[in-house]
């Protein structure tokens, strides 16, 4: 075993991180729930950052490397799904991506608009499409994601089928969610650590009230061991690993959010704060493949049958 | 990143696991409930642990010039390992290997390396920690129990609390105080238990018998060449003793595996099937591993020469989460475990209660976490 990042990550980290510090402090009074770049989709995409799992030598956890960078962004950009699951299609299918269950075709989901390519996953096949304009409806939601839904039946757009079992497809899935969830839960911390540390009440530190203190290091232990969870999941591919790995992503999630909002006290409620920005992120993770349950019952499946 | 073991660690762990099984008696699992400390699994370690020594097994990790064969830190976390979950039949010599040798080896005077060494890695070493003290647990700075240097001898006066194996133990890992300056007023000295002076008394205790002592110190004369390291140099050597008894200790390995135990008993019982004890088992799983994978990257970082500072208290804490969250789901859905049912799974459950409590407190844990590796500002005094 050997977790040092070879030499090759550590210069595409190094190359993510110059590409995104622009992007690092934006202005956000004007951001609403969600914010987005076009360039920095744009710059991150010619970087070919979101291709790197077509490399068999950086492979899937160099790919779990960015998305996980990237997720502590103040921004929203699709790359988990681009970089994770679009491997399993080929290089020919465009990014940026959407993934939709079958069985929740209209729920809101992330990054869906006009232009994206949907992976459907049933019950037992996968298929995409393309969607159009008169196909989608961009949602004014409570999420940190740019959200649309769908407006037409998923059986009636023409999807192409592919030749790709769901299970691999949601395998892949959990991985990116567990990976883009460490990313945010790293940066919602690092925010709120920041925060704490310079508001003075009762002529102190916020965060340095053990009551905080130690619910903030809980959050670091639940933030550590996701992202090497996620990252194991990345190198095995193993539906135990991936379900483990989004499960304590999912519940870690639900188990910090409201915490780091709390701590902020009043300005946890304004949108002059960045860290809804991530938290509000990890809301709409929440739901991904089942939710909590979902993954647990997918974990003792594959753990004990 | 490469999470796959190297064939040559497979092998190790497999010829542990054969030895394993090899060596422990049919009854093992019953036999581990009478806990690390008492006399039955003491007696039987000395036995386990000669064997352990004589295939090599016992100090792998140690320097091979010290009786060790000089493996990695994935080595020393494969033995931990599969000890662990097997029921630890080194009993005490655990802490003999994982720490009281180690910091004997940086800090020890020749004369002591030469005194206390062979016998651990002989394995017929049983050592305590002489820590605690009835008015300093976590406040571990506000020890009192004094020593007294007088011509070439201490006179050591005070009481320890809530020993480990105090009872059995040839050997005490002493921290007492020699002048009043809070943290360099604290020196170790390394006691024969046989010293006059000396008094130990059981407190009976949740997790097995003859585990926790009070002992007491009546003014026990302890030769000056019994210190290790320089007088008030026992914080700093407490220190790294502590990072190796944190890292050391691989709780995640028997929590993963009374888990394990327990869902195929409810499988074998039809029991395993609907959604609530399934949830709930992978919850637990997902925390077994959440540290075992925090532990591994501090393993890593070891095994490359860097050194560990706060961060293994962000493992050790994940540890004490999925310890807790097994036992609840053994108390709730195999309670029959805690009477007399499931000897392994018992046995984790005694033993369980130690996670949160021992080698510093989970409290202790997220202080220095929130200021060692959030860089929160601290708590005032």
């Amino acid at each position: 075993m050997d977790l040092a990042l070879t030499n090759d990550q550590i210069a595409i980290l190094d190359a993510l991180d110059s590409l995104a510090k622009p992007y690092a402090s934006p202005a956000i009074h004007d951001a609403g729930f969600a914010l987005t770049s076009a360039a920095l989709d744009r710059e991150l995409a010619e970087g070919g950052f979101l291709d790197v799992a077509f490399d068999p030598d950086l492979g899937t956890v160099t790919a779990a490397l960015i998305a996980e960078r990237l997720a502590r962004l103040p921004y929203a950009t699709e790359v988990a799904a681009s970089a994770l699951v679009r491997p399993l299609f080929g290089d020919d299918m465009v990014g940026p991506m959407c993934l939709m269950e079958g069985r929740h075709a209209k729920r809101p989901l992330r990054f869906l608009k006009a232009g994206v390519t949907v992976i459907l996953v049933s019950a037992d096949s996968v298929s995409s499409f393309v969607a159009s304009d008169d196909q989608v409806r961009a949602e004014d939601a409570l999420f940190g994601y740019p959200m649309g839904s769908l407006l037409v039946d998923p059986a009636n757009v023409g999807a192409t089928p592919h030749d790709v079992s769901p299970e691999d497809v949601k395998i892949r899935w959990r991985i990116a969610l567990a990976v883009e969830a460490a990313g945010l839960l790293a940066a919602a911390l690092e925010s709120v650590c920041a925060y704490t540390t310079d508001r003075q009440q009762f002529g102190r530190p916020l965060a340095s009230f053990q009551a905080l203190r130690h619910r903030l290091a809980e959050a670091q232990v639940r933030t550590n061991g996701l992202y090497w969870l996620a990252m194991k999941a990345a190198a095995t591919l193993d539906p135990g690993d991936a379900a483990l790995a989004a499960l304590h992503a999912q519940e870690s999630a639900r188990a910090s959010v409201y915490d780091f909002h709390q701590f902020l006290g009043a300005m946890g409620m304004t949108l002059e704060h960045p860290l809804h920005l991530w938290t509000y992120r990890l809301k709409a993770l929440a739901s991904d493949l089942g939710g909590r349950g979902g993954q647990a019952l997918a974990a003792a499946d594959s753990l004990w049958g | 990143m490469d999470f796959a073991w190297t064939d040559e660690e497979a092998a190790f762990r497999q010829r542990l696991r054969d030895f394993l099984a090899a060596t422990l008696p049919d009854d093992w699992e019953r036999f581990s409930q009478h806990g690390p400390a008492s006399p039955a699994l003491t007696k039987y370690a000395e036995t386990f642990c000669g064997k352990l020594a004589e295939e090599r097994l016992l100090t792998p990790h140690w320097p091979k010039d010290i009786g060790g064969e000089g493996l990695d830190p994935w080595h020393q976390t494969i033995l931990a390992e599969e000890m662990w979950v097997a029921g630890e039949p080194r009993g005490g010599q655990y802490m003999n290997v994982n720490w009281i040798g180690p910091t004997l080896i940086r800090y020890g005077t020749p004369e002591q390396k030469a005194r206390y060494l062979p016998p651990i890695s002989e394995g017929r070493a049983l050592w305590c920690q002489g820590f605690s003290e009835p008015g300093s647990g976590s406040d571990l700075a506000s020890l009192r129990t004094r020593a007294v240097l007088e011509g070439d001898a201490y006179h050591v006066t005070g009481q320890k609390i809530w020993t480990s194996y105090a009872g059995l133990a040839d050997t005490c890992f002493l921290v007492c105080r020699t002048s009043e300056d809070r943290k360099k007023g604290i020196s170790i000295l390394l006691v024969p238990m046989e010293t006059p002076g000396i008094t130990v008394r059981q407190i009976p205790s949740l997790i097995g018998e003859g585990d926790i002592h009070e002992v007491f110190f009546d003014d026990c004369v302890v030769p000056a060449t019994a210190r290790l390291g320089e007088e008030g140099d026992a914080w700093s050597i407490i220190g790294y003793s502590l990072t190796n008894e944190r890292l050391g200790i691989p709780r995640y390995s028997l929590a993963r595996g009374a888990l394990d135990r327990a869902v195929a008993i409810l499988k074998e019982k039809g029991n395993f099937v609907g959604e609530a004890p399934r949830i709930e088992a992978a919850q637990a799983a997902a925390l077994c591993e959440a540290a075992r994978m925090a532990s591994y990257a501090l393993v890593d970082r070891r095994a490359r020469g860097e050194a560990i500072g706060a961060e293994s208290s962000s493992a050790r804490f994940a540890t004490i989460m999925a310890e807790r969250r097994v036992a609840e789901f053994v108390v709730e859905y195999l309670p029959e475990a805690l009477a007399d049912a499931h000897p392994y799974l018992k046995m984790h459950h005694q033993r369980g209660i130690v996670a949160g409590i021992a080698a510093g407190a989970a409290e202790i844990q997220l202080n220095i976490i929130a200021t060692d590796v959030l860089n929160l500002p601290r708590e005032p005094r």
